[in-house]
């Protein structure tokens, strides 16, 4: 229940640039993406503006407090470290999308590709509280609340708490708590549950336990294609398989892998310049056909 | 006829009755004799000109592949060559342009062409020889001559006969080369001061016909380096490399007044600003980064010189800004990274913190941190910033428990959260320009991220490199002569001592002595370095030159033998001696010291002399070995180095007026020097404190006069207490610029040296040096490698005590900037009238129609919206706004001996922002996967 400040202007930056990852088409973000990463997106036409500001003139105030109003900034960019940090992780079939509102709010997805919940699909939103890095761990709350001994039945929140009792800077990122929310559907953990009925079944009747888990996953993917429970632009949304709009970027995706090498060739030519053998330190030292001795 | 002729329509293959006529006959070749047995004048000679000029472009057919036209049309064209008149000259081109507009179209012509030449036993390819002089001429003529040979040029790429030719049997690439070498003499030896420029805009350039000419000719090197076969690209190369940059540029970076080597420097500025092709800017910079000039490299000089007082700082940091903004790895090791990669400058134990994050942006909130008290009350200092730019925070609530109770409320942040908005402008800046170094910089060799190239291997790496590389001759030679670079160093140390040796220092790092322009002269005795250096020019320098000469003499006949004694650069070099002269007897202005001129020059040679240059190797084992003893004979030596040059400046023009019937600067009488000088330094030996008497020991120059404001500005600086510390930490430091003894000193580089400690004088520097200054270090700070992200930005890193990192000047001028704030009257108002000075000027430049330079395109794309001032620093430095300069001057109500520094508080706080905004964007900037960054463009 954390109120918390976000910033989001249309001259703050958010990169929503995980959708390379993003599988075949399956999954897709409704604002589309405009050709130009460069700057935000305009705010697009579906996002309500939200109330109109009363007095449009902050910047007029006098700057006194020099320090504080950076504040934002600073935490704006941290988040951003984080997500830059994620996305460096490649977390496989995970993936999050931070909220066009709110920096401190990331949805996401994952994708579970083996073991008791293979198959399954599960959106979530992380919420991270605003005097971040210095409070508690980020909160992960699933959707739909998951069959799982570790996430609340009621609330669909997952305990992160029991794996960063105290949220350290420098040590604590949030891509450890995305890695930790794939985990434990990997290896069940059911010491001190939040949903005592699942971690009682996982220990005792497997094969009940099994059934239940494929009855939620079914409950999960028979609302994939709902609208986002949060009205964000950015949310994640699920639209059936569509060829007119999903083969071309499928088409895409898989042709991107040779792609690398031509860019680098070309902008070897285009810009840039070092005449520095690799492995020497001297100018100069990569010697081609152009200086004659 | 001709007109039937040319309107005539061709059937299938065959010709046309007119035209087998006219072949059949041999018309033309009749036209052309008859002419010659009458009166061959100009008169005729254009009309045939016109006519084939008509001929082949108007007609239908193809003319040219029929002998009867083509082999009289050659007659008509090697009568034309050597002796035309200017009428001719004109049609001529126009022809020839036309001509090889057909051959790039259809180069089966080219093939005729030649073979009709070997028919005629001239020197064939005649078009091609033809154009050669008029490569440099002014004016329509030169301007056809030059779209017509580049027809050419694109030709041979593709053409290995053509390029063979060109290469060998014509001397086109010398007297391109050369021809600039020419054009170069002829360009303004000083440029009209209206008080504030630094660097040459095309508006500027464009004002000076001789300037204009050259730059012609520059721009058309360039392109025939772009579509040139690659022989030709070589040879022009070498050539502008031989027999330009080295013979011409060189010296006039070291001639004897401070306005000339401004200007030459200026001139190199707004060349390396001009040539976009990379094999023509690697000789610049090769030449800038390797070339030594009297043993001592002209980087080295160029960096020494931001230290002096003149303008000429001005014009040598935009010079720098220049070389930065190229985001070459070349200039970025030779200038900053070698010194960082032995990780030296940092505590041993914080070499992992290199390629750390800053996650949480600590470092920039300790920058934003420095802002003074004093200067966070001022206006905002954004132009357009209410309209559109505000900040709307939203304060969201997530619904309890289940997330689907999303509320939200709004506010604008009121409760004393202001928030600047031109930060946001700032970020968005660095992020641009980060990734734009990013993307050059994808094609490095290295990451220079502290294990790239590995700190621990690198010296040995070098002295490697060292031995393999001793045969290239533009090898760099490792053992850099210390002289020019300590001398910058030791200037500081200066400032203890006396306003006037300051002064002095910095007056002669500009000007080396026997800044003569000469060819380069054989050292016999200087060891490797010169030895390396042939006592002859090499031959073919030696036909250039001939060639060159041809050029000058306005005639350019292959076959003629030119046995003219006069050799081109000596001709450049007289009309400049004389130059020198005359500035030299301005500058001259006492004769006391006179008797101390003699001394000096054999001092300084002979002072290369005793530097161990034969063995590298041996020299550093010695100075590692015995580091005191050798530091304090060094001190020694640059003692009675820097001591010897303020004399030498003012002295030299006896010897030089001298040279001018003998171009060739040798010191006649050596041996006699060098012994006087070996007694200075036992002198000096028993004197340990030998530096700082020496020091007193100099005698007051007197200023040259057309420097006084500048000099004036300078006299701020002493008083103040600060600047009496030296900015480089202990003595070592000042020569552990060599760099294998940088394994045990910590030590930035000289450039970094110099820069951070003249940033530290920020209130004292004019507004000009500080925009260049912050430009400089923003463009440093932009570049991703961690080396110098962490050296620059990582307020955390614990560095060496010896080196000063760049968080520590900033807090130096905070702390200086209160201290003045505490003590000037109406501190407050003179900040705001300073910032509304910068607004005005930077709307004034909104004015200013193109920015010329490469790295500024991007820089000053950006700037539509929401201007601060820093981001408009690029265009607020332009010098030469002309009429509109002038404008901008008036600064009403700051009274002229604060006005720097209170201009300084002024563009303090936006600098910070500036670095903020920098570190912030590295740290999220950094993950970036390199195939990335293209996305983003």
């Amino acid at each position: 229940m954390n109120p918390f400040w976000s910033m989001s202007t249309s001259s703050s930056r958010k990169r929503p640039e995980t959708e390379e990852k993003t599988l075949t088409g399956e999954l897709r973000t409704s604002p589309p993406r405009t050709s130009t990463k460069k700057q935000l997106p305009s705010i697009p036409k579906n996002a309500v503006p939200m109330t109109k500001p009363a007095s449009p003139a902050p910047s007029s105030q006098s700057t006194n407090g020099t320090h504080a109003s950076y504040g934002p900034f600073y935490l704006e960019y941290s988040l951003l470290a984080e997500f830059t940090l994620v996305v460096k992780q490649k977390l496989p079939g995970v993936y999050v999308q931070p909220s066009y509102r709110s920096a401190l709010m990331w949805f996401g997805v994952i994708f579970i590709r083996h073991g008791l919940y293979q198959d399954g699909v599960f959106k979530f939103t992380v919420y991270i509280p605003d005097n971040y890095p210095d409070g508690d761990c980020p909160r992960l709350v699933f959707d739909l609340p998951v069959f799982h001994p570790l996430v609340d039945p009621l609330s669909g929140e997952l305990d992160v708490k029991r794996a960063f009792a105290k949220w350290r800077r420098n040590h604590n990122h949030i891509w450890q708590v995305l890695m930790y929310a794939r985990r434990v559907f990997y290896k069940i953990d059911t010491t001190s549950p939040l949903n005592p009925e699942a971690a009682v079944l996982y220990e005792k009747d497997i094969q009940l336990f099994k059934s239940k888990v494929v009855d939620s996953i079914k409950l999960c993917s028979s609302h994939l294609f709902d609208q986002p429970k949060i009205e964000d632009p950015y949310a994640i949304s699920f639209s059936p398989w569509n060829p007119a709009i999903h083969d071309e970027a499928r088409e895409k995706m898989l042709t991107q892998k040779k792609k690398p090498e031509d860019q680098h060739c070309k902008s070897m030519q285009v810009s840039g310049l070092s005449w520095v053998k690799p492995g020497s330190v001297q100018p100069f030292s990569k010697e081609e056909k152009t200086m004659s001795t | 006829m001709l007109f039937l002729l040319i309107e005539e329509q061709a059937k299938d293959a065959a010709m046309g009755p007119i035209l087998e006529f006219v072949v059949t006959e041999n018309i033309m070749e009749k036209l052309f004799l008859w002419s010659l047995r009458r009166e061959f004048n100009d008169e005729t000679k254009i009309e045939q000109l016109k006519i084939y000029e008509m001929l082949v472009t108007q007609s239908h057919q193809p003319v040219l592949h029929h002998k009867p036209i083509l082999k009289p049309l050659m007659m008509l064209l090697s009568s034309c060559s050597g002796t035309a008149t200017p009428a001719v000259e004109l049609e001529l081109a126009v022809l020839l342009n036309q001509l090889c507009s057909i051959l790039a179209k259809d180069p089966s012509i080219l093939e005729l062409f030649f073979h009709t030449s070997e028919d005629q036993g001239a020197a064939n390819f005649l078009i091609f020889s033809l154009l050669i002089p008029f490569i440099h001429r002014e004016g329509t003529v030169g301007q056809q001559a030059r779209d017509a040979l580049l027809f050419i040029m694109s030709l041979s790429a593709e053409n290995n006969v053509v390029a063979n030719h060109i290469v060998e049997n014509t001397y086109f690439c010398p007297v391109l080369a050369t021809g600039l070498s020419g054009l170069y003499s002829s360009l303004p030896t000083k440029l009209e001061e209206n008080g504030e420029w630094h660097c040459l805009l095309k508006d500027d350039w464009l004002l000076s016909p001789a300037l204009v000419q050259f730059m012609n000719s520059l721009e058309f090197c360039n392109a025939v380096i772009q579509v040139a076969h690659p022989l030709i690209r070589n040879q022009l190369v070498n050539y502008i490399y031989d027999g330009f940059l080295v013979p011409v540029m060189a010296p006039a970076l070291h001639k004897v007044t401070v306005e000339e080597v401004m200007t030459t420097t200026a001139y190199l500025d707004l060349f390396l600003r001009s040539v976009s092709e990379p094999a023509l800017l690697q000789i610049f910079l090769r030449f800038i980064l390797l070339h030594q000039h009297e043993n001592v490299h002209i980087l080295d000089t160029l960096t020494s010189r931001i230290n002096t007082p003149f303008q000429l700082c001005v014009v040598s940091l935009a010079l720098f800004r220049t070389l930065i903004g190229l985001h070459c790895e070349d200039v970025m090791l030779q200038l900053v990274l070698r010194y960082l990669i032995p990780c030296n400058h940092m505590m041993l134990s914080q070499r992992w913190a290199v390629r750390e994050r800053d996650c949480y942006s600590v470092s920039a909130a300790k920058l934003l941190a420095l802002t003074p008290v004093c200067c966070s009350t001022g206006i905002t200092l954004t132009v357009e910033n209410q309209a559109k730019d505000y900040i709307l925070w939203t304060k969201a609530t997530p619904g309890a428990g289940s997330c689907i109770g999303y509320c939200e409320s709004m506010c604008i942040v009121k409760y004393g959260r202001a928030v600047d908005i031109s930060y946001l402008q700032y970020l968005w800046e660095a992020e641009a320009i980060i990734l734009h170094c990013m993307k050059d910089c994808q094609v490095w060799s290295a990451p220079y991220d502290g294990e790239d190239p590995d700190p621990d291997t690198f010296i040995q790496t070098l002295a490697e490199e060292n031995s393999k590389n001793v045969e290239h001759p533009m090898f760099r030679l490792q053992q850099r002569t210390s002289s020019n670079c300590s001398s910058s160093q030791i200037t500081p140390l200066g400032e203890k001592i006396q306003l006037e040796l300051e002064w002095d220092d910095s007056y002669d790092t500009g000007i080396s002595p026997g800044s003569d322009v000469s060819s380069p002269q054989p050292y016999d005795d200087l060891g490797t370095v010169e030895r390396q250096l042939p006592a002859e020019p090499p031959k073919h320098i030696q036909e250039m030159k001939k060639n060159a000469i041809m050029l000058v003499k306005g005639s350019y006949i292959e076959e003629s033998d030119f046995q003219d004694d006069v050799m081109v650069y000596r001709l450049c070099a007289q009309k400049d001696a004389q130059d020198d002269d005359n500035s030299k007897e301005e500058t001259l202005s006492t004769a006391t010291e006179s008797q101390n001129t003699i001394q000096s020059k054999p001092i300084k040679r002979s002072l290369k002399n005793s530097h161990p240059d034969t063995d590298v190797k041996e020299h550093n084992r010695k100075n590692s070995g015995l580091p005191q003893d050798v530091t304090k004979e060094q001190i020694n030596q640059k003692a009675v180095e820097t001591d010897s040059q303020p004399g030498l400046e003012l002295k030299l023009s006896p010897p030089e007026a001298d040279q001018n019937s003998n171009v060739r600067l040798l010191s006649p009488d050596s041996e006699e020097f060098i012994a006087q000088y070996d007694k200075i330094i036992e002198e000096l030996d028993s004197n340990t404190t030998g530096l700082e008497e020496q020091k007193l020991l100099t005698p007051d120059p007197v200023s040259p006069v057309e420097e006084e404001e500048d000099f004036e500005n300078f006299s701020v600086d002493t008083p103040s207490t600060e600047s009496i510390l030296s900015p480089f930490g202990p003595k070592e430091d000042i020569f552990s610029n060599h760099p294998a003894r940088s394994q045990n000193a910590a030590f930035t580089g000289p450039f970094i040296s110099v820069v951070l400690s003249k940033l530290e004088n920020m209130l004292e520097n004019s507004l000009h040096v500080n925009l260049l200054l912050i430009g400089i270090i923003t463009q440093l700070a932009s570049y991703p490698q961690p080396l110098l992200r962490s050296f620059l930005l990582n307020t955390n890193i614990v560095l060496q005590p010896s080196v000063r990192s760049l968080y520590q000047v900033l807090a130096s001028v905070k702390n200086k900037i209160e201290q003045f704030a505490s003590i000037q009257k109406d501190f407050s108002g003179l900040l705001i009238q300073a910032q509304q000075y910068l607004l005005f000027r930077a709307d004034m430049s909104d004015v200013a129609p193109e920015l010329l330079t490469k790295e500024n395109i991007q820089h000053s794309s950006g700037t539509g919206k929401g201007r601060n001032l820093s981001e408009a620093s690029q265009i607020l430095l332009q010098p030469f706004l002309g009429h509109r300069a002038k404008r901008v001057t008036a600064l009403p109500g700051i009274p002229l001996p604060v006005r720097n520094a209170v201009l300084a508080a002024a563009l303090f706080p936006e600098f910070l922002k500036e670095l903020a905004a920098l570190a912030q964007e590295h740290s999220i900037l950094g993950y970036k996967i390199l195939g990335d960054v293209d996305d983003y463009y």
